[in-house]
């Protein structure tokens, strides 16, 4: 929930300043780099010094890889290379404990609500921007006070509210908990980053489309959307984390498929008594699909929230 | 531009993960009653090998009674149980049995459901006197004395027991002979002395001994020194309104644990309940005692063995100047939702009664080392010699065959106990930590017990 | 509590004629208005506790906290009046409301059909945010319990339960400091002269004096959390932000491979919270933990165990978050320092500044948003997030050491299944939230604007 905040902090930005948004970036000249241009210097410490900071960063991970091939024996001695207990430990964590249902449980989750977000936030940024009607400063104010309320302050009611309903229990067809996935349909967040990102769409295109004699969703979908991968990919990579990451909501839900976080917790008893090896492997698979994720839609995510220009 | 490709594919990509969903189908232990059979849902709180054991049980039952079919479902926890179980209730689509722990007795006696009727229905009363259902011996009677000591409430059984331990001293033999010590140690006086002794090697291990931190201990030690926790005869002559964590008895216990951390003989993990670590550190030798439950008996011989070191069972030590009135048991037993039909509530306690008939309490010790429930499952124990050859699997039985049957000895019954175990844990952790005094904190720990349980009080005492 | 109301009432008719008058409009309809909302606004709020905190065996901390209720009831009503009054009065329109109402060659004859599009957004937020909003309050004055046959009406006791305002010499100090400083300042202003560095000395002070009396307010159990709260957020805050920005200040360098050394920097905002804290459970363990065991090849002492150490239990909570964390700060971070300004740099130079103090008074202030930004990011981390990395990592540490006031609602809801407590710890949280953003916003939103 705390990246939440991330997209929408530069939207209110830029409704403040009165700069343009930073799409002019690239073109403007002489950027500050932290050094005078035309001055020579060694650039061998500022390469050791990162190298230092991505080892102290990627670190743990390495580690974790060593430990999930160890015994425990191997780790009560210190051993530094990689042991023989890989197929053991993979054994506990995937056929003992099913981490592989959990992770399909956190997939589907995450996948329906990054669709679910973007697809309500898609509608209200069309309506705030397209559209007149009366109350709308009102409806807006209504929107943006939700960002001062995160879902954790009101998680206990909010449990109490979703099991009345009954909805811990598995979804129709097969799917996943309706209370993993409905209540997180709406997204402040990205509400604003459509609104932001529409309204600095050329005005033209929706005048044009109403002369065409357009529908409001034929605009949407073939004239807006596609202008709008960027800021989709973003919202639907913050999304996706957001949701494999949810721990406090399943948790306290205990739905009936439950979510990777927290079914790594039944990791820590494994094997009859604290096992690190399975653990560790545990934590590392649990890990690669949001990465995986991050790395593939790199790019759109950058670009979606204006940042990570250079030449 | 490679974004309008990749706009769709997103998409794609995203339906074909959800469709893929379509086959995570949840299987909830959900009542069924077909025209020929009879569904009943089990929820216990295991998921290794203990949840396996069950489900073969439960196979074999079915195949004896066709016209039931057994669903288990195992959980990782007591809580995430007990909260699968009421809303399951509230739906109106409760298993038929939840097994619930031992000092959650009270509550489960006092827990209601979404129509204000009590959420579980007294096992004995259920049973009404019949000697055997759907042909399934009852073996109620037949339970172990100590256990039946502290599950019979107002005389009668409210639920049906099941797994049991006590808490049992551990040690390493190989240590123990390089100090020279030949029995282990049974009272808090001979503890402190053996650890002297070993701590006096020259390859001691780091510290001597250790325990979780965690409020069965404190219960134990009241109750072997005759001590009460809470008014109304530990709650067994009428409910506990008053609860007391700063007793003589439980003071002596404090202080004397104190004693052995400051003599750097007992080592704490850090964290509360943390039976791993010690369990752990005793496998890795790096302490040469441990207390801990009598279920991790096999395991820890085992693992020792495999270590390279004899371990050595016995009682929990005992505080020397007090007389010995008992040590209590832990565990967990088996709880008979209300409200089921007949056919459903029959073929529940058949089940129940199968599960602790004597071939199966033996398979169930043989394999836990949860002790032997009923007496007949000891007697078929020891004509089969298990007993004989595996001498450390005795010590937890015959430790609560000691017991005299004193309010002290039967333990509590007492309301919002979890938070009141918390709430000892949490205190003691200071006085080891923070270097709290421990009359002072646990003074406080009372008053602050006295409000929890006045608070549940307020919740579900008759007004 | 009638007295209460007649100065409500009072004060209401008063602000409320200036307003009006302020506006434009007739001083008379202000008064009235105003006297409304001060009649109305604490009745409202005082009507869900039935004005409970008034009774007769009700103590100092309930009446203090009822006073405190009726005088925000009477605030807010009366604030939302005059708020109301401005917006609506000014012809164009705040600046802020023109943008919102912004228009581009908008879709016509379409009258209900953006309340449609709207519909989702605005149906999940209600049901599943304001509503569950509302009933935590509801909560958090009763005795709630998930197998409990009643719910009894207690008031705010759940609240006056952590409260036990004492007298502290930490308080004081700072308050007299404050008084000192305010006055210092009134005096100046009348003779003319500013003091730019006095504002600041202010307005830390300010920080101080709120931060020290709400820990003197609570009780000694719940003051424990309270401060370790604060250590946990200040720490993981200062170091992200500084750390950060350092790191994104090498890396904005013209050097080969920065691509490539972001993308490496940023990955671990892909690892969720508790994996983070199952990381760095093993890499601390005190028996198993490679960082024990290189710590004791390399130095001679021995590594002390975090699981029974406050202080280190704290720093490896704080050190598991920012490691998780740090990516995202110096993503913007990097954003921010391609635009600063470099013809200010430039002039700075030729006037002499060094480059500590070119950066310091010029691309600091420059990184004004951005920091504002992800103060508020990270302020919300700490304070939702780092709970899931401590369950995992110190389950709730050494003595309380890290049971933060997330940690402390979860454990009383879970644990003890006790909602009712859960939900006023949960309120509290809120509180603290909304006193920071207003802080942030106070402090920093003034500077947002930089001019171009």
């Amino acid at each position: 929930m705390g990246v939440e905040e991330s997209i929408r902090r530069p939207s209110k930005h830029d409704e403040l300043r009165t700069s343009p948004t930073p799409t002019t970036v690239e073109s403007s000249p002489a950027r500050w780099r932290g050094r005078s241009r035309g001055l020579r210097r060694p650039t061998w410490p500022t390469h050791l010094m990162l190298v230092v900071v991505v080892a102290v960063l990627v670190g743990p991970v390495l580690y974790a890889v060593l430990v999930s091939t160890q015994s425990n024996n191997d780790l009560f001695s210190f051993a530094l290379l990689p042991g023989d207990r890989l197929d053991d430990n993979w054994d506990v964590v995937w056929n003992e404990r099913q981490l592989g249902r959990f992770m399909l449980t956190s997939t589907v989750v995450s996948v329906i609500i990054a669709f679910g977000k973007v697809v309500t936030s898609l509608l209200a940024g069309l309506a705030f921007v397209y559209f007149r009607f009366p109350g709308k400063w009102v409806v807006f104010g209504f929107v943006l006070v939700t960002l001062l309320m995160p879902t954790e302050i009101s998680i206990l009611a909010l449990f109490r509210q979703v099991s009345d309903l009954g909805w811990q229990e598995a979804g129709p067809w097969g799917l996943p908990p309706l209370g993993l996935t409905v209540p997180f349909f709406a997204s402040a967040t990205g509400a604003f980053l459509f609104r932001q990102h529409f309204a600095n769409l050329p005005a033209d295109l929706s005048e044009a489309a109403q002369i065409d004699g357009v529908t409001p969703f034929q605009f949407l979908f073939k004239i807006l959307v596609p202008l709008s991968w960027n800021a989709i990919g973003a919202l639907l990579v913050i999304q996706f984390i957001y949701g494999w990451n949810m721990y406090l909501w399943p948790l306290l839900l205990q739905p009936d498929d439950q979510l990777v976080q927290v079914g790594l917790g039944g990791l820590r008893n494994a094997d009859q008594g604290q096992a690190y090896g399975p653990l560790m492997l545990g934590a590392l698979l649990a890990s690669i699909p949001p990465i995986l994720v991050f790395l593939v839609l790199q790019k759109p995510f950058m670009r979606g929230m204006a940042i990570g220009r250079d030449k | 531009m490679h974004t309008r490709t990749q706009g769709p594919a997103l998409i794609a990509v995203g339906l074909l993960v959800a469709a893929s969903g379509a086959l995570t189908g949840a299987g909830a232990s959900a009542q069924t009653t077909s025209a020929e059979v009879t569904g009943i849902g089990v929820s216990i709180a295991f998921t290794d090998y203990r949840l396996d054991w069950m489900n073969e049980r439960a196979r074999e039952f079915e195949e004896a009674h066709p016209e039931y079919e057994i669903s288990v479902q195992g959980f990782d926890d007591y809580e995430a149980l007990l909260q699968s179980v009421t809303l399951a209730a509230q739906q109106g689509d409760p298993p038929a049995i939840a097994q619930y722990f031992e000092v959650a007795t009270q509550e489960a006696r006092d827990a209601v459901n979404s129509e204000g009727e009590p959420l579980f229905a007294s096992v004995e009363a259920a049973i009404d006197g019949r000697t055997e259902i759907l042909g399934e011996p009852v073996v109620l009677d037949d339970i172990v004395t100590a256990v039946a000591d502290y599950y019979t409430i107002d005389g009668e059984f409210s639920s049906m027991p099941w797994n049991t331990s006590s808490t049992l001293f551990y040690g390493n033999a190989s240590i123990m002979e390089a100090a020279g010590i030949d029995a282990a140690p049974e009272t808090w006086a001979e503890v402190e002395a053996a650890c002297d002794a070993i701590m006096a090697l020259d390859d001691a291990p780091s510290a001597c001994i250790t325990w979780p931190n965690h409020g069965w201990f404190f219960e134990q030690s009241i109750a072997q020194q005759g001590g009460l926790l809470a008014n109304n005869d530990n709650g067994r002559a009428g409910r506990a309104d008053e609860v007391q964590l700063d007793s003589s008895e439980m003071l002596s216990f404090v202080e004397y644990w104190k004693s052995l951390a400051d003599a750097g003989h007992y080592v704490y993990s850090g964290t509360q309940r943390d039976w791993d670590y010690t369990t752990n550190s005793f496998v890795a030798q790096e302490v040469a005692f441990i207390l801990t439950s009598s279920g991790d008996g096999t395991a820890l011989v085992t693992d020792g063995a495999e270590a390279g070191f004899d371990v050595v069972a016995s009682r929990m030590p005992y505080n020397g100047d007090a007389d010995y009135a008992g040590n209590l048991i832990g565990g967990a037993t088996l709880w008979l939702v209300n409200g089921l039909s007949p056919e459903q509530s029959d073929g529940a306690l058949a089940f129940m009664q199968f599960v602790n008939n004597p071939e199966n309490a033996a398979s169930w010790h043989r394999e836990t080392n949860y002790i032997p429930i009923t007496n007949s499952a000891i007697a078929l124990l020891e004509e089969e010699g298990w007993f004989a050859e595996n001498p450390y699997a005795s010590v937890a039985t015959d430790q609560l065959a000691l017991a005299d049957g004193s309010p002290a000895a039967r333990g509590a019954l007492l309301g919002g106990f979890v938070q009141i175990r918390d709430i000892m844990t949490l205190a003691m952790e200071d006085v080891l930590v923070s270097e709290a005094d421990p009359a002072e904190r646990f003074e406080q720990a009372s008053a602050e017990a006295q409000e929890a349980l006045e608070s549940y009080n307020s919740l579900y005492a008759e007004e | 509590m009638y007295p209460l109301l007649a100065a409500a009432v009072l004060a209401g008719a008063l602000v409320g004629r200036r307003a009006w008058l302020r506006a434009g409009l007739r001083g008379v309809t202000g008064m009235v208005v105003g006297a409304l909302a001060g009649f109305v606004g604490p009745l409202a709020v005082m009507n869900p506790i039935r004005s409970c905190t008034f009774d007769d065996e009700r103590g100092g901390v309930d009446r203090a906290l009822g006073i405190l209720l009726f005088a925000g009831g009477a605030a807010l009503a009366v604030g939302l009046a005059v708020w109301i009054v401005n917006a609506v009065a000014r012809p164009a329109g705040p600046r802020a409301a023109r943008d919102i109402t912004f228009e581009r060659g908008s879709f016509r004859g379409h009258r209900f059909f953006p309340f449609g599009l709207l519909a989702p957004t605005l149906v999940i937020l209600v049901l599943f945010l304001y509503r569950p909003m509302v009933e935590t309050f509801r909560l958090s004055t009763h005795e709630v319990r998930t197998t409990a046959p009643r719910q009894p009406f207690v008031c705010l006791d759940k609240y006056t339960r952590l409260m036990e305002p004492t007298i502290e010499w930490w308080a004081i100090g700072p308050a007299a400091l404050l008084a000192v400083v305010l006055v210092a300042n009134v005096v100046l202003a009348r003779r003319g002269a500013v003091a730019p560095s006095l504002r600041k000395i202010r307005d830390l002070l300010v920080v101080l004096v709120v931060v020290a009396w709400a820990t003197a307010v609570f009780g000694a159990r719940y003051r424990g959390v309270f401060t370790t709260t604060l250590v946990l957020t200040t720490g993981t805050v200062v170091l992200s932000l500084a750390l950060g920005l350092a790191i994104a200040t090498l890396v904005s360098q013209k050097i080969r491979g920065r691509g490539v050394y972001r993308t490496l920097l940023i990955w671990p905002y892909a690892i969720s919270p508790p994996i983070a804290g199952i990381l760095f459970y093993v890499m601390f363990d005190p028996l198993v933990g490679i960082i024990g065991n290189v710590w004791e090849t390399l130095t001679p002492f021995e590594m002390p165990n975090y699981r029974t150490e406050k202080w280190l239990a704290r720093f490896v909570v704080i050190l598991a978050s920012v490691w998780k964390t740090i990516g995202f700060s110096i993503l913007f971070y990097v954003a921010g320092l391609q635009n600063v300004p470099t013809d200010t740099l430039e002039a700075a130079q030729i006037d002499g500044a060094g480059p500590l103090q070119r950066f310091r008074h010029i691309v600091i202030p420059a990184l004004a948003p951005i920091t504002f930004f992800l103060i508020i990011s990270n302020v919300t981390y700490a304070f939702f997030e780092v709970f899931a990395t401590t369950t995992y990592l110190t389950t709730g540490g050494p003595s309380g050491a890290t049971t933060d006031v997330m940690f402390a609602l979860v454990q009383a809801a879970t644990e003890q299944g006790n909602f009712g407590d859960g939900a006023a710890q949960s309120v509290i949280l809120f509180a603290m939230v909304l006193a920071v953003t207003g802080w942030q916003f106070r402090s920093t939103g003034r500077r947002v604007t930089y001019g171009r």
